[in-house]
Order: structure tokens, then sequence, then C-alpha cells
């Protein structure tokens, strides 16, 4: 069975989201205003006001309280949804690794954007890097159309029986949050198609009054152990599990981003550069370009961030010559990108071979077409074995 | 016309007639007057609230950590930020399936006064549909007896120990009960256990307010380790807490405040103070100015009772 056209809008990032969230009927919704996702609370209010939203809406008074709404009536039953960034992601901290502790699968759009000091209002995805030991399922995503369709994703791999974890669906502030562009919203029967499935699984554990029931009494001694066991297992499950809901997700909408990651041009590549979120799109250019010039690159897009998608990552880097690795962020202590670090970790299962990190695009400055070119040029010539330098703070040395 | 039988307090059947909900033996200290607030909640409230509560003296028998002796009511568990904004969303979520449930937060100062008097402000002032009962043992008795914000001056807290240069804590109490009610909150109450009476009243009417709106009741709830006074003297201490008016009873239903216990012939604050050792090192005259706090404390809620009347 196929999805009918939904009708197509030229829509924000943020609009995207909520666009996404509201078509996913959620019983409470919560979202307290930041830059850049601000739009994301005033649209979902819009969609309530106008009897458009049919949820239960709370107007928090910060973001702390935001996830604890929305755990709370996750763990009572309900589908919740929040959204926020950069510093909101850090005030909920501690309630975002409750969230996941307790398995409440909250779904929650962050427009990544930098935190120190208060003149960061910009794009980044320190915010993440931030928070990737906190027990989420954090997906990053390239475009308006990715947003809208992860957010769907995220709820059936969120609520899936076997999985029960919370969700990022990660987007770049600024550059998506404020952008413009044509997105096809899917017809609500088609959504509610999709998520249907979650309907005939077993019921999750929840409050119950008058039952004798704990809610996120998380274990003491073996029990802790044995709840934190499954919670990684769980998460090592979200890895195939979201190429399944990609793919079905692609057979009934038409559209499929590769699961864990998106792999271009890869097959018969000789060197790759890896990329996440509107980078990604940007070097999909480049890499043409490239190839034109005779240069047999191709580009990783990595969209699952945690857990890791090492087999993925393993299957498609195996025999590459050498590896340059984009990040928008960094890994203090390394002064490395992240990405890269963790990549170094999977690099005896693929093939030691030159690996180059580039740390570009923070506080807002551009991952150019150029500085990728040349984030190509650099991992060409290390795989012919040419000296180079590990890493690379492009907006430095430009 | 049936013989009208001689009025029995309705408190005994509490205790006769209501299931009790906690085992015996749990784990808190001999004399807590906690242990009686919750033991009591649920026999006023019925056993199908939902409780939401966080670390702090409740927590080890509410959280379980005593395996051998527990309490069989619905529990949600969460952080000391997070109690009020958890309990909104369990609330939210049972009107939208159109679920009539009593939620009750349950908390000490140390959550509702300070680090989680943010969310608690927020749900007070969006009128959330739930109850919230913070049992007032004046400090974080739990981690060792540290000042809270509702801490009355110069008692000697763990951080704020009386010595050469120091009186015990410099500053008076946050009166919180009055900081909720003037939130605008559907209803706020105090209370304390050696006023049973008033005490269950006031639960009941809870019950009532919860369905147009925010309730808070402030429950004092003297800690016989960290204040230290006898094991067998709590209820003692609670009653000469509302007859010295240190804690008045009283009541604000949708901004109307009434005193629901008048104390005649309020006895001097040294009745109270000498029965608590954390208050042993003050000299007459410091013993004087805590007098003046209590005096102005209740002439202010006296004056708001009589802008009632």
């Amino acid at each position: 069975m196929k999805a009918q056209k939904g009708q197509v809008r030229v829509i924000t990032g943020n609009g995207t989201a909520a666009y996404a969230a509201m078509l996913c009927r959620p019983d409470v919704v919560t979202s307290y205003p930041i830059t850049p996702m601000s739009e994301v609370a005033e649209q979902l209010s819009a969609f309530h006001a106008n009897g458009i939203l049919d949820a239960e809406m709370v107007e928090v008074e910060g973001e702390n309280s935001a996830m604890n709404v929305v755990a709370a009536a996750s763990l009572t039953g309900g589908r919740v949804f929040t959204a926020t960034s950069s510093w909101g992601l850090a005030f909920m901290y501690d309630a975002v690794q409750q969230a996941s502790g307790f398995r409440a699968p909250v779904v929650m759009a962050i427009a990544n954007r930098e935190t120190p000091g208060i003149l960061a209002v910009s794009g980044g995805q320190q915010d993440i890097v931030s928070a990737r030991d906190t027990g989420w399922i954090q997906i990053i995503v390239e475009d308006c159309q990715e947003i809208f369709d992860t957010i769907i994703m995220a709820f059936r791999l969120a609520e899936d029986y076997d999985i029960q974890l919370p969700v990022m669906v990660n987007y770049d502030g600024f550059y998506l949050s404020y952008l413009a562009q044509a997105v096809e919203i899917a017809t609500q029967q088609d959504i509610d198609r999709f998520l249907a499935p979650l309907k005939r699984q077993p019921q999750r554990p929840k409050l119950v009054p008058g039952e004798p029931l704990s809610c996120g009494t998380h274990g003491i001694e073996i029990g802790f152990v044995e709840l934190r066991y499954k919670h990684c297992i769980a998460m090592e499950r979200a890895t195939t599990k979201l190429d399944e809901i990609d793919k079905k997700f692609g057979e009934f909408f038409g559209r499929s981003y590769g699961g864990q990651i998106e792999e271009y041009r890869t097959g018969d590549a000789e060197i790759i550069v890896i990329a996440s979120g509107g980078a990604a799109g940007t070097a999909k250019t480049v890499v043409d370009t490239k190839r034109n010039e005779g240069i047999k690159v191709g580009l990783i897009k990595l969209r699952l961030f945690r857990p890791f998608p090492r087999k993925r990552l393993i299957e498609a880097l195996r025999g590459k010559k050498a590896i340059g690795v984009i990040d928008r962020s960094v890994c203090f202590g390394w002064n490395r990108g992240p990405t890269y670090v963790e990549l170094r970790a999977l690099s005896p299962e693929f093939g030691v071979v030159p690996m180059l990190s580039y740390i570009d695009g923070l506080a807002n400055l551009d991952i150019t077409t150029s500085h990728i070119e040349r984030v190509i040029d650099e991992t060409h010539a290390a795989a012919r074995g040419k000296p180079y330098q590990e890493v690379t703070w492009i907006p430095l040395e430009e | 016309m049936a013989q009208q039988e001689k009025k029995k307090s309705r408190i005994f059947d509490y205790f006769t007639e209501k299931e009790e909900q906690f085992a015996g033996g749990v784990a808190w200290c001999p004399g807590c007057m906690l242990e009686l607030t919750a033991r009591f909640v649920p026999k006023v409230l019925g056993k199908d609230i939902v409780l939401v509560g966080c670390p702090g003296c409740s927590a080890p028998v509410f959280y379980g950590q005593n395996l051998g002796s527990w309490h069989r009511l619905t529990y949600y568990s969460c952080l000391m930020t997070g109690v009020a904004s958890s309990a909104t969303g369990i609330s939210r979520y049972f009107r939208r399936i159109g679920k009539d449930v009593t939620i009750v937060c349950f908390t000490g100062d140390g959550c509702a006064a300070d680090v989680g008097f943010q969310p608690l402000s927020g749900a007070a002032e969006r009128n959330e549909h739930i109850i919230y009962i913070c049992y007032d043992n004046e400090g974080y008795m739990n981690t060792g007896y540290q000042r809270s914000s509702t801490t009355p001056l110069g008692a000697s807290t763990s951080t704020t120990p009386a010595g050469i240069s120091s009186k015990g804590k410099p500053t008076p109490a946050k009166n919180m009960p009055l900081i909720m009610a003037v939130h605008g909150a559907a209803y706020v109450a105090t209370a304390t256990l050696s006023h049973l009476e008033d005490f269950a009243k006031k639960l009941l009417k809870a019950k009532e307010k919860k369905n147009e709106g925010f309730v808070y009741i402030h429950v004092f709830s003297p800690c016989n380790m960290g204040w230290r006074i006898e094991s067998n003297s709590s209820v003692q201490v609670c009653r000469m807490a509302v007859r010295t008016n240190y804690f008045p009873l009283w009541e604000a239903e949708n901004g109307k405040f009434r005193l629901t216990h008048e104390t005649t012939n309020p006895r001097p604050i040294q009745e109270f103070t000498r029965q608590i050792r954390k208050f042993a090192h003050l000299k007459e005259d410091d013993i004087n100015k805590l007098q003046q706090v209590v005096n102005q404390k209740y002439a202010f809620i006296k004056a708001l009772c009589d802008i009632g009347n």
C-alpha cells in the first residue's frame, strides 16, 4: 500500500517540526521558547488555539519542567512531544537523564545551537554532543522534509515495545530552523496508518491509580545494574530498528534516508567524507563536483549519533583509503571532533588508514563548498601517502 | 427525631475503619511526624491517589529502598527539581483520557521552598489540578540537618551551626504557605499533627478544591533528629507551635483567608523553643527577636483574615 500524495507547503524547519508533531496526535505537548526553536512552541500553541491540535498543552515556566511534564505524562501512558535548544537542553539535563532511565518514549525536537556565553546565539551541535551520554537516541537530519519524516519515524521508534526510549530529532538551528523549504505534508490518515502498528503491540507499563506500582524508582544494587544493562541492550536494538522503520517509511511514503547512515556514492569510493545535518547536503554537491574531476570520493551522512551506528559504519568504511570527518562541535580533552573520536575507536575494524578531523561551522559560520573541497583534497592526498595534519580548525585557517 | 448521639471525632474512624497503606516497621525515625502525615493522608484522601515524590526523608520508604517494609500506593518518583512538573504531566494525561484522579505531591521544604520551588510556583500559577503537601521539617533533614529557606531565625543547623561568631541561622524562615496563597491557588492551608481534626478537614477540602485548581497544604513537621527533641515529644512540639502562634493554622480558599484555630492567650515563644535543642544556644535577646518575627508573621496573617470579615 502506498500513501496518498500530501500537500506541499513552503515551511520553515521549526514549522515543519510543529506540523509533524501535531499530526502524530500527541496527548501532552509542552515546550518552553528559546532561540532558535521558539517558533515550534508558538506554532504548536497556535494549532492548539485554533482547535487543530487536540492535546493537553502545558505552558511551562522553564525547560526543566517541560521535560518533567512530558516524561511523567509518557509514563502515565500518553504520547508526548516537546522541543528545545542549547541552554534549554542543558537546563533540563537532570530530567533528560531521568526520562531515558525511566524508559519514557518522549520525542523531542532540537534546533541545535552553541552554548557558552549569552552571545553564542548561533548554530552548532555542541548541545547534543554534551548530551550524548544521557541514554537518549539521537538522530540528526539534513533538511526540512527530513525533519517532518523523522519526527514521525521517531514516534514509531521511541514507542516500539522493544525500544521504549526517548528520541531527540536534531536539526541545525538558525539554518534549518528558519529556512523555508518545500515540504510534502503527509495526510493525517496516512500518518495514523504508519503509526498504527504501535497499537497492536503489548502495552507499555504505566502508572495506574490504586495499583501498588512505583514508576521511576530505578532499582538498587543488582536491580539497578540490570536496568542499566537492559537500557544499553535496547539502544543496541534501536540501530537496526531505525533501519527497518526507515525502510517501511520508504515503502509507504516513497522517501527514505538510509536509516542509521545515508551512503552517497560510497560503493566504489576510495576516500570518504563524513558529515551530518545540513552540511551533508552541501557535501553531496561537492562530492559530485570532485567525482567529475576524477576523485573517487563518497559521503557518509551520519544520521544516528546515539546509539553510534558501529556496524553500518564499519561495513561502509572497510577498505577505504582515507577518511575526512567534519564536526560542527568539539570534543573537549581531545581537541578533535566528536564524530572523529568515536570513529577512531572503530578504525581497527575497518582498517587503520589516515583519518582527518575537521572542525567547522561553529558559531553559525558556514561550512562552505570550498571548505568541503579542501577536506576532500586533503583526504585524497593523505590517501596517496602525503603527510597530513590530523586536526584542522577550518575557520581559523582561512 | 432520633436521639442525638454524642458527637465523636471522625478522626477515630480514620484510624479504625480505613485500611493502612504502609507496612509496620518502615524506615522512618522513631517519633517522625512525616511518617504520621504519610500514614494519615491516604486515610483521608483514599488509597487511589497517585503520590509524586522525590529524594528526601520520605524517599527511602516511598521508593521502597527497604524492600522488607513498604507501602501499596501508586507512586511516581522524580528528582527534587521535577515534582510539581511531573505531577502536572500525570494530571494532564488523566484529564486527557477523562479520568478523575487525585494527584498528591508529597515533599519536604527542601524541595517545595528551595530547589523545587520554580516548578511548584509554575504549577500553582497555571492552576494545575493537583494537591501539593509539603511536610516542613525546617531544613534538609535527610542529608544531615542542613538549613533550608524555611529554617527559622536562630536555629542551629549543620550549615548554620551556632558558634563563637554565629547565633545559628541569621535570617527568618520564608513564609512558604503565604507565598503559595498569593499565587491565587484554589486552596492553601497550614496544618499539623497536634490538630488532626483540623488537618483532616483541610485534606477533605483539598480533595474537593483540586477539581477547581491548585491546592497547597503546608504541614509543620518537627524532626526529632535534626531539631534534637525527644522522640515521644513531637506532637507536643506541634501543639506548642500552634499555641505560641509560631505556626498559626489557617486556610485560604480562592484568596479568602481564615484562621481555622484561633489561639486565645498565645504562649511566649520560649515555651516552644525550650523543647528544641536547635535553639538551645539562644540568649534572651535572641529569643526576643524570634518572638518579634512570630508576632509580625501572626499579625500579617491575622490582617489578611480580617480583610474577609
